[in-house]
C-alpha cells in the first residue's frame, strides 16, 4: 500500500526517476484542441484592437484552463490505493484483482476517475471507472488479469487519469503500488497411461507402513487403550498373552520428482515445457492424494499431501530458473543427478531437459525422463 | 433535475446569455430578435416536457437535408447582408451567427450539436464585446461565466467514460444522475473560482494593441462654444442637455465637491457685437519633460504672479467633436498618452487631432490671485501686446460706456471699478434661459438696457465689453462650470448643460484673473433620490470604464509600482519590528541572567542549557501530538477519538452489568455477550459496536450526526442500566 506522493517503497534508482518523472502528465483531447484555438483566436483579437472586453474573455478561457487544471489535480490527488492479490496465480489463468481506492480529499471528491494498471512500464487498461467517490470515502474495483508465462508478475504502478471538468485535458497520475504475484506453470492434461504407470510403479516399490488397512503388519503386546477388537485371538491363546494385531498401510505410495534445471539456451522451450510438465504432473498426483516430493535443483519441498503443499511445490516451479551448463558442459554441479539414496523419498521420477552428451552421467532415479520422452509427452502442451 | 436535462437548459441558457449581449448591443434586428426569442422559448418548453412540443414538432422539418438547406440559405442571405443591405463584415456576421443559434437550437440532439451552440455563443459574446463598451456588459458576462461552466462540467459529466477498450468499460448511468443540492454548490463555487481567476488574468495580461486592420468607430458628441468663432446664444442651446461630457477626480483634495469648479476651455479677444473670436490663435506644440508629461508653463517662471496651491485633476473626457482639452485655470502639467499637445496664444490646449473615444488625462493647474500692488493701484499700466489684443470694442459700444462709468462712478482704482462692473451685473440683471438673442442685431444692448435677463453668455460678455470701455484689458472665456459631485464616486460629472462662459481680467502684476459675473441660479432642483440612484450608477459606470474598458499597460505599471512601494515600506516596518523585539529580547535576557551570570556563571550557563532543552522538548512534543497530517486530517482523528471514548463508556456500563470483558475479547465477542446475557442492550450495542469499528479501525471518519446517534445510544444504555437496577 502506498500513499499518493509519499513514500516510494524500495525501488531501483532508475524506477524512482522514472516515477519521479511521469507521475504527473496532462493531454490535450479533440475538445480541449478545438477550446484553445479559440482561445487563441480571441487573443490575437484582443491583442490586435487593444479592446479589452476582449481580454476580459481571453482571460475567462484563461481561466477555465486554470481551473481545469487545478480540479484535475484535486480529483487525483490524496488517492490511496491498495491491490489484494492471490499468492499465486496460474499462467493463462484467469485470477481476480481487488483494487481498493480511497478518497482522502477533506470536502471534496473525485469525479471520472479512470485507472489502468503498469506492469513492467507498460500500461493496461482494464476498463476501471469510476463515476464518483466522495471525500472520506472508499471504493472496491474488481477486475480480472491474466499472466501469459510463468515466473514472477510486477505491477509497478497504478496509473489514474481524469477529464474532469471539462473534458479539456487528460490528466494522468501515478501512483506507486509495486506488487510481485509468483506465475506458476500451466496445469496442462498429461496421458492417464503415463500416470498410471507411475502409481503402479511406485505402488511396488512402496514401503510397508503401520496404518489403516486389511493387510496384517505386526503382532505385538496388548496395550493399555488398545481397541479390544484388535486382539488377535489365536496368538493369545497359544502363548497366553495378549496380543493384539496390526494392518499395514494401504496408501503409503510417496513419489519423488527432481527436475534438473540445467539446459542449454536452444532447450529452454523443451525446459519450460518440462516445468508445465511436472506441475501438471503434481497436479494429476496430488488429486489421487499422493505424498509428493518435489526437487528443483537444490530446492526441496519436501515429502507432503494437501492443497497447501501442492501450492508450495508450484510456487517454486515458478520461481525456478533455467541455468546454463557451463563451459565444460560439466552436470557434476548438478544436484538432482546425485540424489543419494534416502528412504523417505520413495518412487523417484527424475525429469532431464538436458543431459550431457559428451559425459553422460548416472541418475539415481526409478524413472528417468529425458529430452525425448519430455517430448513426447508434452507434445499436445 | 437529471444531468441531461440540467445540460440542455444551461446550454439554452448559454446561447441566451450571448443573445441578449447582442441585443443589448443593439446589432440585432427586431424580426430577428422577435425569431430568436420565440425559438428560444420553444427550445426551453420543449426541455421541460411541455405537451404541445409535438404538435408543433410535426409542423417543423425533420430531415436533415432540410436543416443543411436552411444553414444554406442562412449563409446566402449573410453574403447578400454583406454586398448589399449592411454593407459591413460585423453587422452582417452578427445576423448570420444568430441564424446559426436558432437553427442550432432547434435541432439540439447529439452532443456534437451542442459543441456547435457552445461555439456559436462563444462568438456571440465576444461580438457583443466589439459593440459596446457599457456597463450592463459585465452582466452579461458573469451570467455567460457561469452557463459556460454548468454547460461545459454537465457536458462532461453526461459523456460517457473514456476507455481505449470499450468492451470492459463500465456502462456510465451518469446522465440519468440528479442535480443535488451539493453539486449545485460545488458548480456555483467553480464557476465563482473561474470569475476570480479571470479578474486576476485579466488584470495582469499585458495589454498590447497592434490596431491592424482597425476601424474608428462613430463619432464624437457635439458641443458648442469651443470653436474659432463662438455666436452670442449658442451655449444657450445645450443648456437643457444632460449628456456627459467629462468626469473630473480632484484626488489631492479633500473636501472637493463643495465648491464650483471651473474648466477652462478657450479664450476669445474680438467681439463684432454679435459673435466672439480669437484675433490670433496660433499654437505652438508642448514639449514633453517626461514619458507622456508635458509642461505648459511653469510656475516658476511666473516670478511676481501670486499663485494658489498646485490642484490635480484626474479628466476622462468622453468623445468630442472638439479637440480642445479642458483644465482648471491655469493649466502647468499634462500628462496622458498623448502623442502631443498644443497650446494657443490664450493658454487653450489642443490635442492635434479629435479623438474618436473617451480619453484620460491629468493636469496640475496654479490659479491667479491679485496681488496687493493690483489691488491698490489708482492707474495700471499695460503692455501694448495686451491693449492691442484685450481692448478691442464694436462700435455704436456708447450707450454701454456710459453705463459702465455711472457704475464706477464711486470707484477709484481699476480693480474697484471691475469689482463694481461685477455687483451691478450680479445684483441688477436675472438669469434666465428664455433670453432668445440669436436673432437681436445688438443682443448685448438687448441684455442690459432692454430685457435685463439673460445667461453666462450675456453677463460675460457684457462685463468684458464694460470693462473695456474703461481700459481695462478682458477677454471672454468658454468652458464648463462643474457642480454635479458625484459622491459615491467622488468626482465632478460634468454635463453639457454646463457648459459656461466667464471673464478674465487682465493685472499687470497678476496676470489674468477670472471673474464670473453670472449670479448663481437657485433654479436646480434639490437632489432627489432617483438623482442619487443615478449618481450611484454613473459612478458604476465611470469605474467599470475605469477598471476595465480604459485599464492600459501604464495602469498595470502603476499597479506594480504600488505592489512594489507597499512591498517596501511593509519590509521596512518587519524589519523595524523584528529589530524592535530583537532589543527588547536581548534587555530581557541580560536583565533576568545578567546578574546570575555575574556571581554565578554555571548556574546561568545551566539555565540556558535547560531552557533549550525545555524548548527542544516542547517541538518534540507538540510534534508528536500534532503530525504533519493533522491539519488535513484532524477532523477525522477527532472524531475518531470521539467514538472511541463512547465505546469505552460503553464497556464500563456493560461491565457494570456484569458481564466479563477480557482483554482478549473483540468487539464482536463482546456482542454476542451481550445479546446472550442483557438482550434489551443488544441493539445499541450492536450500533454502537459498528460504528466503533467503522471509525476507528475502517479508515473512514463518522459524520457529525452519526456521533450524536452514539451519544444517544450510550444514553439509552444507562437508561437500561438504571431500570435493571
Amino acid at each position: 500500500m502506498t500513499k499518493a506522493f509519499g513514500h516510494i517503497p524500495t525501488v531501483s534508482f532508475q524506477s524512482r526517476l522514472r516515477y519521479l518523472a511521469t507521475r504527473r502528465s496532462i493531454r490535450l483531447t479533440s475538445e480541449g484542441v478545438r477550446f484553445l484555438l479559440f482561445t487563441v483566436g480571441i487573443g490575437v483579437a484582443a491583442i490586435n484592437t487593444g479592446n479589452n472586453l476582449f481580454y476580459l474573455l481571453l482571460a475567462m478561457m484563461l481561466s477555465l484552463v486554470v481551473i481545469s487544471g487545478l480540479l484535475s489535480e484535486h480529483c487525483l490527488r490524496r488517492l490511496e490505493f491498495h491491490r489484494h492479490l492471490p499468492d499465486l496465480i496460474m499462467a493463462n489463468d484467469p485470477t481476480t484483482v481487488t483494487l481498493s481506492v480511497t478518497n482522502h480529499n477533506r470536502w471534496l471528491p473525485s469525479f471520472s476517475l479512470r485507472l489502468s494498471d503498469v506492469a513492467s512500464g507498460q500500461h493496461v487498461d482494464r476498463g476501471l471507472f469510476i463515476d464518483h467517490l466522495a471525500a472520506q470515502r472508499s471504493v472496491l474495483l474488481s477486475y480480472p488479469i491474466v499472466a501469459s508465462t510463468r515466473g514472477k508478475l510486477y505491477l509497478d504502478c497504478v496509473r489514474a487519469e481524469t477529464l474532469f471538468p471539462f473534458g479539456l485535458f487528460l490528466k494522468r497520475a501515478l501512483y506507486q503500488v509495486p506488487a510481485e504475484i509468483p506465475v506458476s506453470p500451466p496445469i496442462r492434461p498429461v496421458s492417464l497411461r503415463f500416470v498410471d504407470e507411475i502409481i503402479s510403479e511406485g505402488q511396488g516399490l512402496s514401503l510397508p507402513r503401520r496404518g489403516h488397512g486389511t493387510q496384517l503388519y505386526n503382532l505385538r503386546l496388548y496395550q493399555a487403550g488398545d481397541d479390544s477388537r484388535a486382539i488377535h485371538w489365536m496368538t493369545t491363546a497359544r502363548t497366553s498373552t495378549l496380543m493384539v494385531r496390526e494392518t499395514e498401510a494401504e496408501d503409503q505410495r510417496r513419489i519423488t520428482i527432481a527436475l534438473s534445471t540445467l539446459a542449454p539456451d536452444e532447450r529452454n522451450t523443451l525446459f519450460e515445457h518440462s516445468v508445465t510438465l511436472v506441475a501438471s504432473l503434481l497436479w494429476h498426483l496430488s488429486q489421487r492424494s499422493y505424498p509428493l516430493r518435489l526437487i528443483v535443483h537444490e530446492a526441496d519441498s519436501g515429502p507432503g499431501c494437501g492443497s497447501d503443499h501442492l501450492l508450495a511445490m508450484l510456487r517454486l516451479l515458478a520461481l525456478c530458473e533455467r541455468r546454463a551448463p557451463d563451459a565444460a558442459g560439466s552436470s557434476l554441479s548438478n544436484p538432482v543427478l546425485t540424489l543419494g539414496h534416502d528412504a523417505d523419498r520413495g518412487y523417484t521420477v527424475v525429469v532431464l531437459p538436458w543431459s550431457d552428451p559428451e559425459a553422460p552421467a548416472a541418475v539415481s532415479g526409478d524413472r528417468v525422463l529425458h529430452a525425448s520422452h519430455i517430448e513426447g509427452l508434452t507434445h499436445g502442451f | 433535475m437529471v444531468f441531461n436535462q440540467a445540460c440542455r437548459v444551461s446550454a439554452i441558457v448559454l446561447a441566451a446569455t450571448a443573445f441578449v449581449g447582442l441585443l443589448f448591443a443593439r446589432s440585432v434586428p427586431v424580426w430577428l430578435a422577435t425569431l430568436t426569442l420565440t425559438v428560444l422559448v420553444f427550445a426551453t418548453l420543449q426541455t421541460f416536457g411541455w405537451p404541445g412540443r409535438k404538435t408543433v414538432l410535426s409542423g417543423l422539418p425533420a430531415a436533415p437535408s432540410v436543416w443543411n438547406s436552411l444553414l444554406i440559405g442562412a449563409f446566402l442571405l449573410f453574403l447578400l447582408d454583406l454586398t448589399v443591405i449592411s454593407r459591413e463584415l460585423l453587422p452582417a456576421g452578427i445576423h448570420f451567427l444568430v441564424l446559426l443559434l436558432n437553427v442550432k437550437l432547434m435541432t439540439l440532439h447529439d452532443r456534437r450539436d451542442y459543441r456547435h451552440l457552445y461555439a456559436i455563443s462563444l462568438m456571440a459574446i465576444l461580438a457583443s464585446a466589439a459593440l459596446t463598451t457599457d456597463v450592463w456588459y459585465i452582466s452579461v458576462f458573469i451570467l455567460y461565466l457561469l452557463a459556460a461552466v454548468w454547460s461545459l462540467l454537465l457536458h462532461h459529466l453526461t459523456g460517457g467514460p473514456p476507455s481505449a477498450n470499450p468492451a470492459v468499460a463500465q456502462v456510465s448511468s451518469r446522465a440519468s444522475w440528479f442535480i443535488t443540492s451539493r453539486f449545485f454548490w460545488l458548480t456555483n463555487g467553480i464557476a465563482v473560482l473561474t470569475f476570480l481567476f479571470t479578474l486576476v488574468i485579466f488584470f495582469i495580461l499585458p495589454r498590447v494593441s497592434i490596431g491592424v486592420l482597425q476601424q474608428p468607430r462613430g463619432e464624437g458628441l457635439r458641443t458648442t462654444g469651443f470653436s474659432e468663432r463662438v455666436d452670442l446664444g449658442m451655449i444657450g442651446s445645450v443648456k437643457e442637455d444632460r449628456q456627459i461630457v467629462m468626469r473630473v477626480e480632484l484626488p489631492d483634495q479633500a473636501d472637493a465637491g463643495k465648491e464650483r469648479f471651473y474648466l477652462r476651455g478657450l479664450a476669445y479677444d474680438q467681439y463684432n457685437g454679435r459673435s466672439w473670436s480669437s484675433g490670433s490663435r496660433q499654437r505652438r506644440t508642448l514639449g514633453s519633460i517626461a514619458d507622456g508629461v508635458f509642461a505648459v508653463r511653469s510656475g516658476a517662471n511666473r516670478t511676481g504672479h501670486e499663485l494658489s496651491e498646485p490642484l490635480r485633476q484626474d479628466i476622462l473626457l468622453e468623445a468630442l467633436d472638439t479637440s480642445v482639452l479642458f483644465a482648471a485655470p491655469f493649466a502647468e502639467f499634462v500628462s496622458a498618452d498623448f502623442i502631443g499637445i498644443h497650446v494657443d496664444s490664450m493658454a487653450g490646449l489642443h490635442l492635434p487631432y479629435t479623438t474618436s473615444s473617451r480619453i484620460r488625462y491629468s493636469v496640475v493647474s496654479r490659479e491667479h490671485r491679485i496681488s496687493s500692488e493690483d489691488r491698490a493701484a489708482a492707474e495700471l499700466e499695460y503692455a501694448s501686446a495686451i491693449r492691442d489684443h484685450f481692448l478691442q470694442i464694436p462700435e455704436g459700444s456708447d450707450q454701454v460706456r456710459h453705463l459702465a462709468r455711472r457704475v464706477t462712478e464711486s470707484a477709484v482704482t481699476p480693480h474697484e471699478r471691475t469689482t463694481a462692473i461685477l455687483n451691478h451685473l450680479q445684483s441688477e440683471y436675472q438669469y434666465s434661459l428664455d433670453a432668445e438673442t440669436s436673432t437681436s442685431l445688438h443682443p448685448i444692448d438687448d441684455f442690459l438696457f432692454h430685457r435685463k435677463t439673460g445667461y453666462c453668455e450675456h453677463y460675460a460678455t457684457a462685463m468684458v465689453i464694460m470693462l473695456r470701455t474703461l481700459g481695462i484689458p478682458a477677454r471672454l472665456v468658454t468652458g464648463f462650470l462643474a457642480t454635479e459631485w458625484n459622491e459615491f464616486g467622488g468626482y465632478y460629472t460634468v454635463r453639457q448643460r454646463d457648459a459656461h462662459a466667464w471673464v478674465e481680467v487682465f493685472y499687470p502684476h497678476s496676470g489674468w484673473i477670472t471673474l464670473d459675473p453670472t449670479p448663481t441660479t437657485s433654479s436646480i432642483p434639490s437632489p432627489s433620490m432617483w438623482e442619487g440612484v443615478q449618481r450611484l450608477g454613473e459612478s458604476i459606470r465611470l469605474h467599470w470604464d475605469r477598471a476595465f474598458i480604459r485599464y492600459s499597460a501604464r495602469d498595470q505599471m502603476a499597479v506594480i509600482h504600488s505592489f512594489r512601494e507597499g512591498s517596501d515600506s511593509a519590509r521596512d516596518a518587519v524589519t523595524r519590528w523584528t529589530v524592535a523585539l530583537g532589543a527588547a529580547a536581548l534587555h530581557l535576557i541580560r536583565t533576568s541572567i545578567g546578574p546570575v551570570q555575574a556571581s554565578h556563571p554555571i548556574v546561568a550557563w545551566t539555565l540556558l542549557l535547560a531552557s533549550v532543552i525545555a524548548l527542544s522538548a516542547l517541538i518534540l512534543a507538540v510534534r508528536h501530538r500534532w503530525p504533519s497530517g493533522h491539519f488535513t486530517r484532524g477532523v477525522p482523528v477527532r472524531r475518531q477519538q470521539q467514538i472511541v471514548q463512547h465505546y469505552r463508556s460503553m464497556l464500563r456500563i456493560v461491565a457494570r452489568r456484569g458481564i466479563r470483558i477480557a482483554p482478549s475479547t473483540t468487539p464482536t465477542e463482546l456482542m454476542q455477550h451481550v445479546r446472550q446475557s442483557w438482550s434489551e442492550a443488544e441493539s445499541a450495542v450492536a450500533e454502537l459496536t459498528a460504528l466503533y469499528c467503522r471509525g476507528r479501525f475502517g479508515n473512514s471518519s463518522l459524520s457529525s450526526g452519526e456521533l450524536v446517534r452514539a451519544v444517544e445510544q450510550i444514553r439509552d444504555l444507562q437508561r437500561l442500566a438504571r431500570a435493571s437496577q
